[in-house]
C-alpha cells in the first residue's frame, strides 16, 4: 500500500505531460501516416460492405491542400461528375445535371453511403485538441476481418480523448488510439454532435517506400450495423492543385482534369 | 432520327483515342397520368388527344477530355395516341480553356446556372430550368462564349449567349448578354447578376446562402426584370366569349419582380425539412386565373347553344395556361426528406398556393444501388375547390425512372 501512493502520483503526474503542446504534436505525428505531404492528389476507392457481401464500390480523387482545403471529385460511374469542396467548416456540392454549385451543411456532408468527411478529411491536428486519457493495451482488432490482422505481438497505445477545435468537422468527439512507439493510428471511435458513436475507425498500414503509410482504412457503422466501409487510398502523389480551382463558381469547370 | 445520327456521329469523332473520361447511363422512365375529368378546362379526345400514358427511354453519353465535356442523349420516347419516335439531343458541347492570371474561357453549349434556391430560382437567367416538374430529361445548354475569372474568394463570369441569335420567340431562343459575380464574404455566399436581352430587356438581382450551425442553411434571392411577358387569353382579358383563332396571346408587362426565400434544416439523423416562399410576376395573379375561369364558366355555358368542337376548341386553348412551370405567383413550399445514409432517400414536398388555397403534395422515393438507380413517386393536384390547382385538368401523376451507368 505505501508503493501504491507514490505508483499513482507519478502515473497522474506524468499525464499532464502530454497535454497541450504535446498533443498537437502527437496529432502531427499521426497525421504524417496518413497525408505524407501538405498538398496531396489522393486516388480513393470505397467498398461498402452489406453483411460481409461488397455491395457499392466508389472511386474519388481528392485533393487536399493546406487550410483546411479538400477538393473530392466522384469518378464512379453511378457518381461521375459530382464534386465536393471543403473549406474549413464550408462545404459545397456540384451535381453534374444543375452545374450549380450548392451550399451544404455539416450535417449533409454526413449523408451519404461514404461520408465525403471521411473521404476528404485525412488529419486531426487542425480540427481537434484534446488529452492523453492513458496508456494502455492496443485494442484488438475485431475478428473475422478480413482487412484486418492481428499484431505479431501485443502493442501499446496511447489513448487520446479529442474534442473538435473548429466548427464543421465530421466527428464532434474522437477517441483516438495511437501505437506508443511511433505513434501510427491503430484505432478511432468516432462521435457525433449528439454525443452517440456513429463509427468505429481502424487503420492498417502499408511500407511505402520504406515508410509506414495508412493506406486502408475500415469504417464499422454504429447506426448501420451491417455495414462495414473499406476505404483503400490507392495512390497519394504531392500535389498542389491552383487556389482558384478551389473557389466554389469554379466547380462548374472541368480545369482539374490535367491535375 | 438524323438528329439522331448526327449526335451519335459528332460523339463517337469527338472520341480520341485515349479519353480521360468516358460514360454512358441508360434509363427508363415512364409516367402515367390521371385525368380529371370534372374539370372546367378538362377536354378530351377528340379535340385533344390523351397522353395519360408515356415512357422514355435515354442513352445518355458524356465524355471529358482535358478542358473538353461532350454530353448527349439518344431518345426513344412514346406516348399514349401517339407516334413512338427517335431523336437525339446534344445537352453540352463546349470547351473551358484557361488563359492564365485567374483568366479562363468556355465556348460551346454549356448549362450555366446561377441561381440560388430549391423549388425557384429567379437567378437562373441563363439556364431558366423547371424546377417543378417531375420525372424530367436532362437539360440541355446554351450556345454561348464566356470569359470569367476566379481566384480563392472571387469569381465573375461574362457570357455572350447565343452570340447572333437576335430576338427569339422565347427565352431560350433569345440571345443575351449575362453577367453573373460570386463572393464567398465572411461565411455566406454571395451572388449578382445581370442581363441584357431582347424579350426581356434589362435583368439585374442579387441572392445570398448563409450556413448557420452544423443543421442550417438560408437563402435568399430577388430579380427585378424590365420586361417580361406573360400568356393570357384575349377574351378573359378583353371580353367576348368564342373565338375563331387561338386566343392566348403573349403581352409585354414591365417592372416585374421574382423573388425567393427559405431555409433548410438538417439532422444528424438522415432528415432534413426545407421551407420556401417564392413570387413569381411572370405566373397568373389570381384575378388572371378569375377571370379566365370566368371564361371559360360562360363557354361552358353555351353547351347546347353553340358546336360542342368550338367550345371544347376554345376551352382547349385556354387549359394551356397549366403548362406554365408556375401557376400562380406566390408559392409556399415544405419539403420533408430522409436520407437513411445506404442509398434509399424517401421524401414529401407539399406546395401550396396561399391566394387561392391550392395544393400539389408529392410523394416520392429514390434508390440508389452500384450502379442503379431508381426513383418514383406520385403527385396529386388538388385544395380548395376554386383554385387553379383543383381546377386543373391533370389530377396526378405517377413516375418511374430506372437508371443504369453502363460504365
Amino acid at each position: 500500500m505505501s508503493r501504491f501512493f507514490p505508483a499513482l502520483f507519478l502515473a497522474v503526474a506524468a499525464l499532464p505531460a502530454f497535454a497541450a503542446d504535446e498533443v498537437a504534436q502527437l496529432l502531427k505525428q499521426a497525421d504524417a501516416f496518413r497525408l505524407p505531404a501538405e498538398s496531396v492528389r489522393v486516388e480513393t476507392q470505397v467498398e461498402l460492405y452489406r453483411n460481409d457481401a461488397l455491395d457499392k464500390e466508389r472511386l474519388y480523387t481528392v485533393y487536399v491542400k493546406p487550410g483546411r482545403r479538400s477538393l473530392v471529385l466522384m469518378k464512379s460511374p453511378s457518381e461521375i461528375g459530382q464534386k465536393v469542396l471543403m473549406l474549413a467548416d464550408q462545404f459545397w456540392l456540384l451535381m453534374p445535371e444543375s452545374q450549380r454549385p450548392l451550399r451544404i451543411t455539416a450535417s449533409q456532408k454526413l449523408l451519404g453511403e461514404a461520408s465525403t468527411g471521411d473521404i476528404a478529411s485525412m488529419t486531426w491536428s487542425e480540427d481537434y485538441a484534446g488529452s492523453v486519457k492513458g496508456e494502455t493495451d492496443c485494442p484488438p482488432p475485431p475478428a473475422a476481418l478480413p482487412e484486418l490482422a492481428a499484431p505479431a505481438k501485443p502493442r501499446r497505445c496511447l489513448h487520446l480523448d479529442l474534442a473538435q477545435a473548429r466548427n464543421g468537422v465530421t466527428y464532434a468527439r474522437v477517441e483516438l488510439y495511437l501505437d506508443k512507439a511511433n505513434k501510427q493510428p491503430v484505432k478511432a471511435d468516432l462521435y457525433v454532435g449528439s454525443g452517440k458513436r456513429a463509427k468505429e475507425a481502424w487503420y492498417v498500414a502499408t511500407l511505402v517506400n520504406g515508410q509506414p503509410q495508412i493506406m486502408t482504412m475500415l469504417l464499422l457503422d454504429d447506426i448501420q450495423v451491417n455495414r462495414r466501409t473499406v476505404i483503400r487510398y490507392r495512390a497519394i502523389t504531392p500535389k498542389a492543385a491552383p487556389d482558384e480551382f478551389f473557389n466554389p463558381a469554379a466547380l462548374v469547370r472541368n480545369s482539374l482534369s490535367g491535375w | 432520327m438524323r438528329r439522331l445520327a448526327y449526335t451519335a456521329a459528332a460523339l463517337a469523332l469527338a472520341l480520341p483515342a485515349r479519353a480521360a473520361e468516358f460514360n454512358a447511363s441508360l434509363s427508363v422512365a415512364p409516367q402515367v397520368a390521371s385525368d380529371r375529368t370534372a374539370s372546367p378546362y378538362y377536354v378530351g379526345p377528340p379535340t385533344l388527344p390523351a397522353h395519360n400514358r408515356s415512357t422514355r427511354q435515354d442513352l445518355d453519353l458524356r465524355l471529358r477530355e482535358g478542358g473538353f465535356n461532350a454530353q448527349g442523349t439518344l431518345r426513344w420516347q412514346a406516348a399514349q395516341g401517339a407516334k413512338p419516335e427517335r431523336h437525339g439531343v446534344m445537352n453540352q458541347f463546349y470547351y473551358d480553356g484557361e488563359l492564365g492570371g485567374g483568366l479562363a474561357y468556355t465556348a460551346g453549349k454549356k448549362v450555366l446556372s446561377w441561381g440560388v434556391g430549391y423549388g425557384f430560382r429567379p437567378l437562373d437567367v441563363v439556364q431558366r430550368e423547371n424546377r417543378r416538374g417531375v420525372n424530367l430529361p436532362a437539360p440541355v445548354g446554351q450556345s454561348l462564349l464566356a470569359v470569367e475569372r476566379f481566384d480563392a474568394t472571387d469569381a465573375w463570369t461574362l457570357a455572350w449567349v447565343r452570340p447572333g441569335a437576335g430576338g427569339g420567340a422565347t427565352d431560350a431562343e433569345d440571345g443575351s448578354l449575362a453577367f453573373h459575380w460570386y463572393r464567398l464574404a465572411d461565411g455566406d455566399d454571395l451572388h449578382a447578376v445581370a442581363r441584357v436581352s431582347h424579350r426581356r430587356g434589362i435583368e439585374a438581382g442579387a441572392g445570398f446562402t448563409r450556413v448557420v450551425g452544423d443543421e442550417w442553411s438560408f437563402h435568399g434571392a430577388a430579380l427585378y426584370e424590365g420586361r417580361y411577358r406573360k400568356t393570357l387569353n384575349r377574351l378573359a382579358e378583353n371580353g367576348g366569349t368564342l373565338a375563331a383563332a387561338d386566343p392566348m396571346t403573349e403581352s409585354q408587362k414591365h417592372h416585374g419582380i421574382k423573388a425567393v426565400a427559405g431555409l433548410q434544416w438538417t439532422g444528424e439523423s438522415g432528415w432534413s425539412a426545407i421551407a420556401e416562399a417564392w413570387y413569381d410576376a411572370d405566373a397568373y395573379s389570381r384575378a388572371e386565373w378569375q377571370r379566365l375561369d370566368a371564361l371559360t364558366a360562360r363557354q361552358r355555358a353555351l353547351a347546347g347553344f353553340a358546336p360542342a368542337a368550338a367550345i371544347a376548341g376554345n376551352v382547349g386553348w385556354s387549359s394551356t395556361a397549366y403548362l406554365a412551370t408556375t401557376l400562380l405567383r406566390e408559392n409556399l413550399m415544405l419539403r420533408l426528406a430522409y436520407d437513411d445514409r445506404d442509398g434509399f432517400k424517401p421524401y414529401a414536398e407539399l406546395l401550396t398556393t396561399p391566394r387561392d388555397g391550392g395544393r400539389v403534395l408529392t410523394l416520392g422515393a429514390a434508390y440508389e444501388g452500384n450502379r442503379q438507380r431508381v426513383a418514383g413517386g406520385l403527385r396529386q393536384l388538388g385544395g380548395a375547390a376554386d383554385s387553379a390547382y383543383a381546377r386543373a385538368p391533370l389530377k396526378r401523376v405517377a413516375w418511374i425512372e430506372w437508371r443504369i451507368a453502363l460504365f
